[in-house]
């Protein structure tokens, strides 16, 4: 019954939706006044999606088996918390969240966009149901969540138990709630260039919809590094795995995106700079999307691998981009030489500087996730581009990236300031010599890149305290705190990486049981072991007792064999200090006769690391929250 | 100032011995380059397969004989292609690979010199 009323509501949804787009075309091709419930019934259709959303987890919690999508992810055995995030971790119910929140978007701009200029007002809301419209289509005739099943099955296949963790209830609606989110800035700029609202009034109405999922995306993206470091047991935080990269492209489109847009607000300049990154950040995310749900890809994040669905959101792309580009190109405002030029070392200037970089970064990223899959489809030759590839690459351009980011807060707006700024900049490159020379010798490490890292982001972090310690000099309120925030952050994520990739240790080893082995500083001993039983899962525990110096801690990873899909999991057993985590992950096997496999990491900084997400996103939520304050 | 840049070019002088990029222990840096073929996406380095713990032992004897890193990955590459490798090597088919970024990065640095003026009053 419930499945019922969910997918009728879906359909009427569309239907609403195409209802909109006919409405919009008559009002703009013939004349006469745009229907008055133009907005009343976007706002049903809204609701509608909202409705079958909530009547999906419904469907999760009671265990509704009637419905394929629960039958196949879901299990009575279960766990509550894990029936209800369940509803997002398959295809078919990720695509009405997709949907519900490229929704939620447009009725947000509805709710706070009522002062606005009412053309542009009616025509964004256009766009963003064409792009709804678009998705519903897709998922009715390709994923229906509310597909049934007969005869109804007693018991359901259970959610794949990588999945089954507490984060999954933040980690992909904070990540939806980003990339998704950028949908609405999009449409807002198709409207703008249709008509002829793209104006330096456009940037201040866009800043807010570019920081809110910028936010979300950062936050969605720190979760995941930080489930990916306790949960898949690999040690590390980053991977360059081809679905990690698909949501930092659309993050380093969006942080471009987000300064050429304060350039664009301040300066009349970056224009055409400003919709392009405003395309490109949109059609990244939806990159992402089919990257992740066409089974291209082989990872935990693909749980559907359906080349059908592949082709259909592929032909959704093209169309959008190829829409998006040709309005821009028919529309996009001229600018005058003047209007394009750069002062040298005026704080634009290192704006566009870095938004360059960024765009060099986004190139690296997304030809390193592409290029294995081209290749093999063009010449069935295949390769792997791993972590090696970004660090070589990216690295020497990091360390321009922080000194520019350092630097260009101190230049003022259209004036060479270099003179006024240079005392200062010249300190801090003093101070922060001295500093990374005193670790160099301290922690006996002298390798080029290790200093030029530490360097380069101890002179961002002094840059950005300089700052902060002299703030009273100006009103709070004029005062830049956003910008501390994640710039601070940015310095304290490139300092900790650097920590981390020369300090921590790894190795593997197979430990029979009351045997121990040594590396380096490390004596590792299996102690012991014992197994549990939970309601979905057995469980494996192993002791090891870790000897350090003289000091003796224990750490009790574990393996799980879940009964409901039958599979394995390692789970990790960390130990955190305040510079270091030691960290065990256990291997399954059948065969023990030689021991257990154990992966053993002592990572450095990794604390940092998490506080530096914390603070960037930090930073994204209070632009968010300083730009509501000024309207 | 003169005494601290003398300083500091002493102190770096002296670093010389150490300019080796990313310096880590020789044969760690080797096995996380290499992919654990029946793993899901692991290194060599983070596997306790039977695979990996194989061609670990290999590899540890071909470092016993002092072979060359590149020596040991084309014999790796020359069984299982390079697929195996983390790190994609410079050749005809990874060209655009390696070389399309620092296009890019020409092309925006060529953009921004074009843009450029050193005062206010040049902007036409």
């Amino acid at each position: 019954m419930t499945s019922n009323i969910g997918f009728v509501s879906i359909v009427i949804s569309c239907i609403l939706s195409l209802f909109i787009i006919i409405l919009f075309f008559k009002h703009v091709l013939f004349g006469g006044p745009l229907h008055s419930k133009f907005f009343a019934l976007y706002k049903a259709s809204f609701f509608l999606i909202a409705a079958s959303f909530v009547l999906l987890v419904i469907s999760f919690i009671i265990s509704d088996f009637s419905i394929v999508a629960v039958y196949e992810n879901s299990h009575t055995d279960k766990p509550f918390f894990y029936k209800f995030a369940g509803t997002w971790g398959n295809h078919e119910g990720s695509m009405l969240l997709f949907i519900l929140i490229i929704s939620l978007y447009g009725y947000l701009f509805l709710l706070f966009s009522k002062q606005l200029n009412f053309p542009l007002r009616f025509t964004t809301i256009f766009f963003q149901t064409s792009l709804q419209f678009a998705f519903l289509l897709f998922l009715i005739f390709t994923s229906n969540p509310f597909e049934k099943i007969f005869p109804i099955p007693n018991q359901g296949l259970g959610l794949n138990p990588i999945l089954q963790d507490p984060l999954l209830v933040l980690h992909p609606p904070f990540l939806y709630l980003g990339y998704v989110g950028f949908s609405l800035v999009f449409s807002l700029l198709l409207g703008g260039l249709i008509c002829n609202y793209y104006n330096q009034s456009w940037a201040a109405i866009a800043k807010r919809w570019i920081f809110l999922p910028w936010t979300f995306l950062t936050f969605g993206i720190g979760l995941g590094s930080f489930w990916a470091y306790y949960e898949l047991g690999w040690g590390g935080y980053w991977f360059w795995d081809p679905v990690e990269n698909a949501s930092l492209m659309p993050w380093i489109a969006s942080t471009a995106l987000i300064h050429s847009v304060l350039v664009m607000d301040k300066t009349k300049k970056l224009y055409n700079w400003t919709a392009i990154l405003t395309i490109l950040t949109f059609v990244l995310s939806l990159f992402g999307t089919f990257l992740v749900r066409s089974g291209i890809l082989n990872s935990v994040h693909a749980f559907a691998n359906d080349p059908e669905r592949g082709l259909y959101i592929l032909f959704i792309i093209s169309l959008i981009t190829f829409s998006a580009l040709v309005i821009y190109i028919l529309k996009s405002p001229k600018q005058t030489e003047g209007e394009s030029g750069f002062v040298l070392f005026s704080r634009e200037f290192s704006i566009a500087a870095n938004n360059y970089l960024l765009i060099f970064a986004l190139t690296v990223v997304t030809i390193g996730t592409t290029y294995p899959i081209l290749l093999s489809v063009f010449t069935g030759e295949s390769i792997s581009v791993g972590p090696q590839y970004y660090n070589t690459i990216l690295a020497p351009f990091v360390f321009i990236f922080l000194i520019v980011m350092a630097i260009g807060p101190y230049m003022k707006w259209s004036k060479n300031s270099f003179a006024v700024s240079k005392n200062k900049l010249i300190a801090f490159l003093i101070s922060s010599l001295i500093v990374t020379i005193l670790a160099s010798l301290l922690l006996k490490n002298q390798n080029f890149i290790f200093i030029l890292g530490v360097l380069c982001s101890l002179y961002l972090i002094i840059s950005v305290l300089y700052e902060f310690a002299y703030f009273k000099n100006i009103k709070l309120k004029q005062f830049n705190f956003p910008r501390v925030f994640s710039h601070a952050g940015f310095g304290f994520l490139i300092l900790a990486i650097t920590l981390h990739y020369f300090f921590s240790k790894e190795f593997t080893a197979k430990i029979p049981l009351g045997e121990s082995v040594t590396y380096k500083e490390f004596v590792i001993k299996f102690s012991n072991y014992f197994s549990k039983e939970d309601k979905n899962y057995q469980e494996l525990t192993g002791e090891y007792e870790i000897q350090k110096n003289g000091e003796k801690i224990v750490l009790k990873p574990s393996i799980r064999r879940y009964s409901q899909p039958q599979q394995f999991t390692s789970e990790t057993s960390i130990r955190g200090e305040w510079l270091s985590d030691m960290y065990i992950a256990m291997d399954y096997t059948s065969d023990t006769s030689d021991g257990i496999g154990i992966r053993f990491y002592h990572n450095y900084s990794i604390r940092l690391i998490w506080l530096s997400y914390i603070l960037i996103a930090i930073g994204g939520l209070l632009s968010f929250m300083r730009r509501k304050n000024e309207q | 100032m003169k005494n601290f840049l003398f300083l500091l070019i002493v102190f770096l002088l002296n670093q010389q011995n150490s300019f080796a990029l990313f310096s880590q222990d020789r044969e760690i840096k080797i096995y996380k380059n290499i992919r654990c073929l029946a793993c899901q996406g692991q290194s060599l380095n983070d596997s306790n397969s039977d695979f990996a713990n194989d061609l670990k032992k290999v590899i540890k004897e071909k470092l016993n004989n002092n072979e060359t890193d590149q020596e040991i990955y084309t014999y790796l590459t020359a069984r299982y292609g390079d697929w195996i490798l983390f790190d994609p090597p410079v050749k005809k088919s990874t060209l655009l690979l390696w070389f399309f970024p620092v296009f890019i990065l020409v092309i925006g640095i060529f953009i921004l010199y074009k843009r450029t003026v050193f005062e206010k009053s040049k902007l036409s």
